[in-house]
């Protein structure tokens, strides 16, 4: 058994991913690129993983860019957050990417911080938690 | 949140696909904001069209809709696009013009109006205290500021899943509490034609909370209209308090600072360009009034031409072509630049230029950031002068 992250859930689906911990607010738009799924900075794909962020900011086209990232098959497999605003969600709803909110983001944080061997994210649709594995 | 037995539906998928997810986003981004129910609108104005921003996500999107039966649910107006619809403009790069068109073709099957502009208000006035949801933040002030009308300042994809359902979330602006003014600005000089894009300016840098403007004698139509743009561009307003402008009971009035703003405060947005520079003079942004259309075609008609080495671009909605062919024909015959359906902000330039003068705030500010510009304010008349010869 993991450890269990309780959180709301915005966005429901299915998540299994490597933990990806960028932990600041992230402009999709401008930030990340859709066609290849490396975040600005990072350089690093979202793709398949577990995406966890404090939440957007910057242009409403971000919502466009979390779609383009589906269409280009880059999808995080989830994106955990601190708080959601439109951008986040609108996004999240047209590529049916899971959404969740940690309800103590800032545990969560230095929780991962402290396995620098990397983490696995879980959840399963209906649940009100992620459960969270050292690899 | 509670919902209707119809929009439960709705969200259920029993009115298609398109359609479930438009309204799942609304009820997604309502739950997170604390609306306790949706409201329905009257007009959807759906911005973030541009090829240029929304780029090849956007375009396979808007495509995606259309083609699984989004329709729209209630009038819905759209946003300038990135090129010119006359394409006879030379200093508008049309170089992305099929892929901008396949997303003007997705819109209006989707049944939306294909005004391309950024002052929706022309075509389907706001009643007082009705709800809207429209992105575009110029237009999002008009309406709850001149208006007396009820918009947040939505996005461009919330706009777009609103038009494609017919509501929006019931918080924000939609609730009288939330359009309370806190600050009263009392602007202590008389402005001219030139100074209301810069007091939107400064307003939008420097006062947070909804202000009440107090003016010496009551503001223009055009001139709010350049006021509430700029504002909108350099601060999160979407809504403006004017005394004697405003409708009643569409806000309160709590004030807790006061604050005069002197002419000489303005002074860090203006520039005058030197001798020998090239400049192009841009009107148009927010898109043209057909009244300063008409008037800017009077002033105009005493000149003989643009000076060489200078431009004058015009911005406006792409039915003028047809609407007002004489005025047009009198700009085009002096040599001025005429971008219909688009703009300066949301598309890209050809030719260069030293500087470029504009009336407007809001495109001093984001032709400096978006296409890095020297740019300064003036009068209509100040920038006619500046490019023109008689």
């Amino acid at each position: 058994m993991g450890i269990i992250i309780p959180v709301k859930v915005i966005v429901d689906g299915d998540c299994l991913g490597e933990v990806l911990l960028v932990d600041r607010r992230i402009s999709f738009y401008g930030e990340v690129d859709p066609v290849n799924g490396v975040i600005r900075g990072v350089n690093e794909s979202v793709k398949g993983k577990a995406l966890i962020f404090r939440g957007g900011r910057g242009s409403t086209v971000g919502s466009y860019i979390i779609y383009g990232l589906k269409y280009y098959g880059n999808s995080p497999s989830c994106m955990i957050v601190s708080d959601a605003e439109p951008i986040i969600i609108t996004g999240a709803v047209l590529a049916d990417t899971p959404l969740f909110v940690a309800l103590d983001y800032d545990e969560l944080v230095s929780l991962v911080k402290g396995k620098p061997g990397g983490l696995h994210a879980r959840h399963k649709r209906g649940e009100k938690h992620v459960e969270l594995e050292e690899k | 949140m509670y919902l209707t037995r119809k929009q439960e539906k709705v969200l259920m998928g029993e009115e298609g696909p398109a359609k479930a997810r438009a309204l799942e986003i609304i009820v997604r981004v309502g739950e997170s904001l604390g609306a306790d129910r949706l409201v329905s609108i009257r007009h959807a104005h759906v911005s973030g069209i541009s090829y240029l921003n929304i780029g090849e996500p956007g375009l396979k999107l808007l495509e995606e809709l259309a083609d699984t039966g989004g329709r729209a649910e209630v009038y819905t107006t759209v946003n300038p696009s990135c090129i010119d619809l006359s394409g006879e403009s030379l200093i508008i790069d049309n170089s992305v013009a099929d892929k901008q068109l396949r997303i003007n073709k997705a819109l209006e099957k989707m049944g939306f109006h294909p005004t391309y502009t950024c002052i929706p208000y022309l075509y389907r006035p706001p009643s007082i205290s009705e709800a809207l949801a429209w992105g575009e933040s110029n237009a999002v002030v008009m309406a709850n500021s001149y208006y007396g009308a009820r918009t947040n300042r939505e996005g461009g994809p919330l706009a777009l899943a609103a038009a494609l359902t017919g509501y929006t979330y019931h918080a924000g602006l939609q609730l009288i509490e939330n359009r309370t003014a806190r600050v009263k600005v009392r602007v202590g000089f008389e402005p001219g034609e030139g100074d209301y894009g810069l007091i939107g300016l400064w307003l939008g840098e420097n006062i947070e909370d909804i202000p009440v403007l107090e003016f010496p004698k009551p503001p223009s139509y055009y001139g709010l209209k350049l006021l509430f743009a700029a504002s909108a561009a350099t601060g999160s307003h979407g809504l403006i308090v004017v005394e004697d402008i405003t409708p009643r009971n569409t806000y309160r009035v709590e004030v807790e600072d006061r604050v005069t703003l002197e002419k000489s405060m303005l002074e860090k947005y203006q520039y005058k360009p030197g001798r020998g520079e090239s400049i192009l003079g841009y009107l148009g942004c927010p898109h043209l009034h057909p009244g300063e259309l008409y008037q800017l075609a009077g002033m105009i008609d005493s000149y003989e031409r643009v000076r060489s080495g200078n431009a004058l671009l015009l911005s406006i909605p792409l039915d003028y072509y047809y609407t007002m062919k004489g005025e047009i024909a009198i700009l085009r015959r002096r040599g001025v630049d005429i971008a219909f359906g688009t703009c300066p902000i949301v598309s890209r330039l050809r030719g260069e230029y030293d500087v470029v003068l504009t009336n407007s705030g809001k495109a001093w500010f984001y032709l400096q950031k978006l296409h890095g510009f020297k740019v300064a304010i003036a009068s209509p008349r100040e920038i006619v002068e500046a490019v023109m010869e008689k």
